[in-house]
């Protein structure tokens, strides 16, 4: 089986994205991915108990881990752009001008609401990435079923992406 | 047939805040004579800088045994799990359909030893849990602790994987003897974490091992001034 490396990049205040990206990471894993999952540091906000808690628990993004991945999967509270989502998008902004994002795959996830998630999207695409809507993971499925079906999503369009040559 | 492991002939990887020994084939250090023993796939001997660790990350079908020697290690996972534990406990992670997790030195001014074994599931796609379990250091002085296995026990608590596999501890003293006898077709991998070990007669060193194929018994004794720590794996 093709080999494919997903990194899913979170900012989360109090916990609720850093769930969804946990459950982005599973899926991504469920579909046989190698994973990193990455915790933007905090810039403007200010520091919480769980935001001390998450400073800890995960590494922050580095240029590597995109260079490294198939497939990005950013989740970002519903918000707009925070500081720490705008800072993460403009530090992609020299593997993009390389040429090294091209066909490379990306989804988005929001916490709450998903008013953010067009805007984010959008972001992506212009990075040159090919961009893996949520999908729909059932009737009843709730946010972090939703995340474990996109990260499954997201591995394994970049998987057939790779078979078919275009990356 | 003994074959002996030796530890310098191991992989080694230093990047600073980890400095690890592979008994097999393991990320940058690939050997096609090492790439498991039987269900056996990895057994890294790692030695971890205060505060820092292995980052979240995932994995799939695979048995996923810590074992820790010297200091404390904090394990978080997607399965809402977020422990701290040190010596005489083996945790089991089995992967099954897909987990995430991060194990950190939980000491910020001591570094952390411990041993990662890998173990094969004879099946997949298994439900993904954690387990830890804890027991007195007198259970595995002088004897063979039982710390997983492929059934529960309830007389002596051990994790339980999907392997017909059997992994022990035991701290002999220098002299202390204890024997294992292996039934016809079983095969073992018998790792000094540390000290000197005497198996069937021959000297093993810390970080040694020995592949144990067509014995019937082995004969495991502690060396040298300390005795040895060692983990005992009976395998299909």
């Amino acid at each position: 089986m093709q080999d494919v490396n997903v990194v899913v990049t979170f900012y989360s205040y109090h916990g609720a994205t850093e769930k969804l990206a946990l459950a982005a990471a599973v899926g991504a894993v469920e579909g046989r991915a190698n994973i990193r999952l990455r915790r933007l540091p905090d810039i403007e906000a200010e520091t919480t108990a769980e935001g001390d808690r998450m400073n800890m628990d995960y590494v922050a993004p580095r240029e590597a881990d995109a260079a490294w991945a198939d497939a990005i999967i950013l989740a970002i509270p519903a918000r707009n752009f925070s500081a720490e989502c705008q800072g993460y998008i403009a530090s992609l902004e020299a593997l993009r001008s390389q040429g090294k994002l091209n066909g490379k795959v990306a989804g988005a996830l929001t916490s709450g609401s998903d008013s953010a998630l067009p805007s984010l999207c959008g972001a992506l695409a212009r990075l040159g990435c090919v961009i893996v809507p949520p999908g729909f993971a059932g009737p009843a499925a709730d946010a972090v079923e939703g995340a474990k079906l996109q990260g499954r999503r997201v591995a394994e369009v970049a998987r057939a992406l790779r078979q078919a040559g275009i990356r | 047939m003994i074959t002996i492991r030796k530890s310098h002939e191991r992989g080694h990887a230093d990047r600073g805040w980890l400095n690890t020994y592979h008994a097999f084939s393991f990320a940058d250090y690939y050997d096609p004579a090492h790439v498991g023993f039987r269900s056996l796939r990895v057994l890294n001997d790692d030695r971890v800088a205060p505060g820092k660790g292995f980052g979240a990350h995932g994995h799939r079908d695979m048995e996923i045994l810590t074992y820790v020697l010297e200091g404390t290690l904090t394990h978080r996972d997607s399965m809402g799990e977020r422990r701290t534990f040190g010596s005489n406990v083996i945790q089991v992670m089995s992967a099954g359909t897909g987990v995430v997790h991060s194990e950190f030195n939980a000491s910020h001014t001591d570094p952390v030893h411990f041993l990662q074994i890998w173990i094969e599931p004879s099946v997949q796609d298994a439900a993904p849990s954690y387990q830890e379990i804890s027991f007195a250091p007198e259970e595995k002085q002088g004897r063979l602790r039982l710390l997983a296995g492929p059934e529960a026990s309830p007389a002596e608590p051990a994790a339980v994987i999907h392997q017909d596999a059997r992994v022990y501890a035991a701290v002999l003293n220098s002299g202390e003897k204890v024997a294992k006898t292996l039934a016809p077709g079983r095969h073992a991998w018998v790792q000094v974490a540390r000290g000197k070990l005497c198996l069937n007669g021959q000297d093993l060193n810390e970080g040694d091992a020995a592949a144990v194929s067509d014995e019937r018994e082995l004969a495991l004794a502690g060396d040298g001034p300390e005795g040895a720590e060692i983990l005992v794996f009976d395998l299909a």
